[in-house]
C-alpha cells in the first residue's frame, strides 16, 4: 500500500499549474474531442481527455487528484454522449488513478515511458468501458479492437506534442 | 480508524467515486425480462439535468469554431502561412494570404449558398413542416454516434422528429435543449428505423453497426436481394415519413448468430460523415400551398356528390327488387286476402309447409282427429264408417291451402274424429241395424 499512500510525502518532482490550467485545458480537450471527432469522422482515432488525464495524473503524482479528474472527464464525456453516464467515467477513474499511482515510481520527463504509458492506458480505459458496457450493465456493445488499438496509438502520438506544450503551463519557482 | 482514513484515503476516494457512479449506472439501466440489461430511451430528470450542463458548456465554444470557419486545418495553414510572411516580402504575402482567405471564404460561403439553396428548393417541395437547422459537435465517441444541431426547444424541435437532408434520411432527435438538440444518427446501433427495400417490397429493422455502417437486421435470406437496390423509409416507426430515402444496398452478409438469417449492410443516401445543415420535420401535417387546399377541397365536393348519387341509386336498386318481390308468384297466395299474405307476415318469415294429403288416409293421418293411444278420444260407433260427402271430408280441413286440395275425393276408412264424421249417412253391410 505504498503505491497507494505516495502524495502523503511531498516530493519536490511534483509538478504546480495555475487554477486556470485545470480547468480550461479540460474544457478544451472536451470541446475539441467532440468537434474534431464530428470534422475527422471515421478516423477520429483519439481520445484528448484521456490524454489530458493522463497528462495531469503522471505529473502532479496524486492518485486522488487523477481519480477525481478521470472521474471528472469521464463523466462529461458520458453526459455528451447518449450512454449511460458512469460508462466512461469508471473507466477514466481507474485509469487516472492508475496513472498517479505508477507516476510516483517512474520517470515521467521521459518520452518513451510517457508513450508507452499512454498506449497501455488507453488500451486499459477502452477494456473497461467494454467491461463496464458488457458485463456490469449488460448492454449490447459491438467492439472491434483494433479500433482500440488505433485509439491507443492516437493517444500515445498526441501525447508527443501535447505534453511538451503542456509542460509550459508549470509554475516554476 | 482516523489513521486508516488517512493513510488509505486515496483508495477510500476511489472506492467512494467508482461506487458512487456503479449507483448511478443502476439507476438508468433496467433489467430486460430476457434478462439483458436495456437503457431507458427516456433519460431521468437528473440525468438529464447533468446533460443539459455538459451540452450548454460545451456548446458556446462549439458554436463560436462553427461560425468563425476557424478550423484546425484552417488555423494550421495561417501558421504556414504566417511563417512564410516573415521570410519573404511581408507586404506581398500579407496582401496574398488575405485573397487567399477572403478567395476560401468566398468559396466556402458560396459552397453553403448552394447547399442552403438545395435545402430551400427542397423544403419547399417537401410537405411536411421543417425546420433548418446546422450540425455543430459531434459526442466525441465513435460508440456514441450522436451529433448537436443549433436549434432546440424553442424553435420547435421535438424529442423524436427527424432528421433528414436532400439526399436522405439521417437520424432522430433524442434529447432536446432550449436553444440545441441532440440527434441520434441512423448509423448508431441503438437507432432503429423501419425501411422497406424499394424492388422486393422486404421491410425490416435498419440499425448501425460497430463500423458505423448502417444495416437492416432480422431479415430472413432472400436471393432476390441485389447490391444496389434502393431502401426506403417504410413509415410504420412513426418518426419517418413513407417513402424517404435511406440508402441502396450495399453487401448481403449472413447473421453471424443466427442461421437463415441475413443483415443487409447500407450505403447509406445521406452523407452522415460529413453533415453541416440538416431540417428537421417538426410536424407531420400537411402543409399545403393555396392551390393544392383548392384541389383538396373541389376533391371534397366531388367525392360528396359522388356518394350522394350511389345513395340514390341504391334507393332506386331497394324499390325495383321491391317491386319485383311483390310480382313474384310464389310469394302470392290467391286464396287469401291482402293483409293475410304470407309476405306480409313478419311474425312468421318462414311458414311451415304442409305435407301433401295421403291418398289412403288412416288413423293415423295428420287430422284424423285422434292419435294412436289416445284413449280420451270417444270412439264411434262404427270404426269404418266412412264420410258420407264430400261436403263432411272438406269440413275436416280447416282451411284448405290450396284450391286442388279440396277437389280430391273423401278417402275411405279414415277415423271420424270429429263430431261432424260421427253422425254415420250410410250403414255398411254389418252395421248396427
Amino acid at each position: 500500500m505504498p503505491l497507494l499512500a505516495a502524495d502523503l510525502r511531498r516530493d519536490p518532482g511534483i509538478r504546480r499549474y495555475p487554477m486556470l490550467a485545470y480547468a480550461l485545458v479540460p474544457l478544451a480537450a472536451l470541446v475539441l474531442q467532440a468537434w474534431l471527432t464530428g470534422v475527422l469522422a471515421p478516423f477520429a482515432w483519439f481520445d484528448l481527455p484521456l490524454v489530458v488525464t493522463v497528462y495531469f495524473a503522471l505529473d502532479r503524482r496524486s492518485p486522488m487528484q487523477g481519480t477525481i479528474m478521470g472521474a471528472a472527464m469521464g463523466l462529461f464525456q458520458d453526459a455528451l454522449s447518449h450512454h449511460a453516464i458512469g460508462v466512461n467515467g469508471i473507466a477514466k477513474t481507474v485509469t487516472g488513478f492508475l496513472a498517479a499511482s505508477i507516476g510516483v515510481r517512474i520517470d515521467v520527463e521521459n518520452r518513451t515511458i510517457r508513450l508507452v504509458m499512454n498506449f497501455l492506458l488507453s488500451l486499459l480505459s477502452s477494456g473497461l468501458v467494454v467491461f463496464v458496457t458488457r458485463v456490469l450493465l449488460g448492454l449490447d456493445l459491438e467492439w472491434r479492437w483494433f479500433t482500440a488499438l488505433f485509439t491507443a496509438i492516437g493517444n500515445s502520438i498526441i501525447a508527443l506534442v501535447l505534453f511538451p506544450l503542456l509542460d509550459r503551463l508549470e509554475i516554476r519557482d | 480508524m482516523e489513521s486508516f482514513f488517512t493513510r488509505y484515503r486515496n483508495l477510500v476516494v476511489l472506492l467512494v467515486i467508482l461506487l458512487a457512479q456503479i449507483i448511478g449506472l443502476a439507476v438508468q439501466v433496467r433489467r430486460t425480462p430476457d434478462g439483458r440489461g436495456a437503457l431507458d430511451a427516456g433519460d431521468g430528470s437528473g440525468v438529464r439535468l447533468i446533460r443539459y450542463w455538459a451540452q450548454a458548456l460545451v456548446s458556446p465554444p462549439e458554436r463560436i469554431i462553427h461560425s468563425s470557419k476557424l478550423g484546425s486545418v484552417g488555423l494550421w495553414q495561417n501558421y504556414v502561412d504566417l511563417r512564410n510572411v516573415r521570410r519573404q516580402n511581408q507586404e506581398l504575402q500579407k496582401t496574398i494570404d488575405r485573397l487567399r482567405l477572403e478567395q476560401a471564404a468566398l468559396l466556402e460561403d458560396a459552397r453553403q449558398g448552394q447547399r442552403l439553396q438545395a435545402l430551400v428548393k427542397f423544403q419547399e417541395k417537401y410537405i411536411y413542416k421543417t425546420v433548418a437547422a446546422q450540425a455543430i459537435g459531434s459526442s466525441g465517441s465513435e460508440q456514441s454516434r450522436v451529433f448537436y444541431i443549433d436549434k432546440g426547444s424553442a424553435d420547435g424541435i421535438a424529442r423524436d422528429d427527424a432528421a433528414i437532408t436532400a439526399d436522405g434520411i439521417v437520424g432522430k432527435v433524442r434529447d432536446v435543449f432550449p436553444h440545441s438538440s441532440q440527434v441520434l444518427a441512423i448509423d448508431d446501433q441503438s437507432s432503429g428505423a423501419g425501411v422497406i427495400l424499394e424492388t422486393t417490397r422486404v421491410r425490416g429493422i435498419l440499425r448501425g453497426n460497430a463500423n458505423g455502417q448502417p444495416q437492416i437486421v432480422d431479415i430472413l435470406a432472400d436471393n432476390r436481394i441485389k447490391k444496389g437496390e434502393n431502401v426506403l423509409t417504410a413509415g410504420g416507426d412513426e418518426i419517418f415519413p413513407r417513402g424517404l430515402p435511406v440508402g441502396v444496398v450495399d453487401r448481403v452478409v449472413n447473421d453471424p448468430e443466427r442461421d437463415g438469417f441475413i443483415n443487409i449492410l447500407i450505403t447509406p443516401a445521406a452523407h452522415l460523415d460529413r453533415l453541416d445543415e440538416v431540417l428537421i420535420i417538426t410536424s407531420t401535417e400537411p402543409r399545403f400551398n393555396p392551390e393544392q387546399q383548392q384541389d383538396l377541397a373541389t376533391s371534397e365536393a366531388e367525392k360528396g356528390a359522388e356518394a350522394a348519387a350511389i345513395l340514390k341509386q341504391e334507393q332506386e336498386q331497394q324499390k325495383a327488387s321491391q317491386i319485383m318481390a311483390e310480382r313474384l308468384p310464389g310469394l302470392i297466395d290467391p286464396m287469401l286476402p291482402p293483409d293475410q299474405q304470407p309476405l306480409l307476415d313478419s311474425s312468421n318469415p318462414a311458414p311451415v309447409a304442409h305435407p301433401p294429403q295421403s291418398l289412403h288416409p288412416d288413423r293415423f293421418t295428420p287430422g284424423a282427429g285422434s292419435t294412436p293411444g289416445n284413449d280420451s278420444e270417444p270412439a264411434t260407433p262404427d270404426a269404418n264408417a266412412k264420410p258420407a260427402t264430400d261436403s263432411a271430408a272438406k269440413q275436416t280441413k280447416q282451411p284448405a291451402p290450396k284450391p286442388a286440395q279440396s277437389t280430391k275425393p273423401p278417402q275411405a276408412g279414415a277415423k271420424p274424429g270429429t263430431p261432424q264424421t260421427k253422425q254415420p249417412q250410410t250403414n255398411k253391410p254389418g252395421g248396427n241395424d
